[in-house]
């Protein structure tokens, strides 16, 4: 869930701490408790080791377990009264315009990665939707051909070429790596609302951003995770494998021709936020 | 619809150069996946599970019941069954392989058919298919369902015993088998690494999806 939250401001409160947040998560490193690693005469054992790259499971663990908790008692029956309760062309709207919000952070990821022929789109989209789409509730722009895409500066830092480090599962945000984490920082440092103005209305805003994309993104995810918790025999392991497979999807671009990844997010638990119907 | 699904010239195009290098290797190479057969195959299969699935006129447990069948046909269920198990496959005693290859078979028939019986009204459109190694190609499909937004499902087929078979499906980038392997693996390692301990857990689960299902 770790790149929805990656787009506001309402965290953005959090970016003058964001050195002591680092300071305790290092801490909190420290502190954990270690997987064992194998012994090396079983290189086989070593080498899934290796490739499973979560030295840090134990402790993961247990903060998978506090999410969960957390989820199910909030997150969850608050998405699921949002689909109950309002309609779901609502819902579209909802969605389209914090996608659109999110352009600074997209357009950032598009530039620095080079691609700007997504830089022009990006771009395009913006300005269409944001006037023509009334403030972006309407994707005026995919009815006319130019589907939305996503970036974030995770992805980023993996095209120019950094690894993910180590899997790291974060409360609230979900599955992460110290790369994705770094990303998510610097994505509320480039949103620009992190920066101009002050005053309640914007702080009301900044908040109610923040509440809209928790609860749209959860939306989006409750049948991906009922179904990884119906049928996994360890959810934590199958959500990992997932989160892996789906940045690297995200990272290569590789949007599908009908759902690509709504620019609301690619959500990291394995299954991104699609598009809207 | 993007580029890639609507050019069928294209497609034409790389059919032929598939043909053309087909002709040339056909022979060297044993149990190469043609990609205009991994295509068409999985066009056949996809027709009949959309059939099956928008048939109205059956009950839901007639519907997953037929379903599984056709997925029962058109799964490569035993090479999966093997290859998500992975190393630990060597360490199962043949009377251990053999329960976990049955109770592979019921669980994954069982999340599958649970899975597309639900995708009433479902609609899909073959992609592009790619050469992935000598022994599989990829066969790219977008799924449209009423209600919700659509999305790509690739199939990959390989060659098994003469015939083209599914080995694995990836939604939107992740692949059943891989995330299936690491979900296994996860549990016989938590158990000391005994492979009896991942069949303790799929018997379990099993009883538990009858339970939810008799309820």
């Amino acid at each position: 869930m770790l790149n929805l939250y990656a787009r506001f401001r309402g965290l953005a409160a959090l970016a003058p701490s964001l050195p002591a947040a680092g300071a305790l998560l290092s801490a909190l490193l420290l502190l954990s408790s270690c997987a064992t690693p194998p012994p090396a005469d079983d290189p086989e054992a070593v080498q899934e080791f290796k490739e499973i790259n979560d030295p840090l499971e134990p402790t993961n663990r247990t903060m998978f377990a506090v999410h969960e908790a957390v989820d199910q008692a909030v997150l969850q029956p608050v998405a699921e009264a949002y689909r109950a309760l309002l309609p779901e062309p609502i819902r579209n709207g909802v969605r389209n315009m914090l996608g659109n919000l999110r352009t600074p952070v997209i357009l950032t990821g598009d530039m620095l990665q080079g691609n700007l022929d997504r830089a022009r789109k990006t771009l395009g989209r913006f300005m269409v939707n944001s006037t023509i789409g009334l403030g972006g509730v309407v994707d005026v722009s995919r009815d006319l051909g130019v589907h939305g895409h996503s970036e974030d500066t995770g992805q980023t830092l993996a095209v120019w070429g950094a690894g993910e480090g180590f899997y790291l599962f974060v409360p609230l945000l979900g599955p992460s790596n110290p790369r994705d984490l770094l990303g998510f920082g610097t994505d509320i440092v480039i949103n620009p609302t992190t920066w101009i103005g002050q005053g309640q209305l914007l702080d009301a805003w900044n908040y109610t951003r923040l509440g809209l994309t928790v609860v749209d993104t959860r939306e989006a995810l409750l049948d991906p995770i009922n179904a990884v918790r119906a049928s996994s025999l360890d959810p934590y392991a199958t959500l990992r494998s997932a989160y892996r497979q789906r940045r690297a999807f995200e990272i290569q671009n590789r949007d599908g021709p009908a759902g690509s990844v709504a620019p609301a997010g690619g959500a990291g638990f394995g299954q991104g936020v699609m598009e809207p119907r | 619809m993007a580029k890639s699904f609507s050019s069928i010239t294209l497609e034409r195009r790389s059919l032929l150069l598939a043909g053309a290098f087909l002709a040339t290797v056909k022979g060297a190479k044993a149990q190469q996946m043609d990609i205009a057969r991994a295509s068409a195959f999985v066009n056949a299969a996809g027709q009949e599970l959309t059939t099956a699935i928008n048939d109205t006129r059956l009950s839901q447990s007639q519907r997953r019941e037929k379903v599984a069948n056709i997925l029962r046909t058109a799964i490569d269920i035993e090479g999966t069954g093997r290859f998500i198990l992975g190393r630990y496959g060597r360490q199962a005693s043949p009377a251990e392989m053999q329960e976990y290859l049955g109770l592979f078979d019921e669980i994954i028939l069982h999340n599958l058919s649970a899975r597309f019986g639900e995708y009433r009204g479902v609609k899909f459109s073959l992609g592009r298919t790619q050469q992935r190694t000598e022994e599989d190609a990829m066969v790219s499909t977008v799924i449209e369902r009423p209600n919700s937004p659509s999305f790509v499902l690739d199939w990959r087929v390989a060659d098994i015993n003469g015939q083209p078979k599914v080995v694995d499906v990836i939604a939107e980038g992740t692949s059943l088998r891989l995330t299936t392997r690491s979900e296994y693996a996860a549990v016989i390692q938590r158990n000391g690494g005994r492979v009896a301990s991942l069949l303790e857990a799929m018997r379990g689960q099993i009883a538990q999806l009858a339970a939810r299902e008799g309820g």
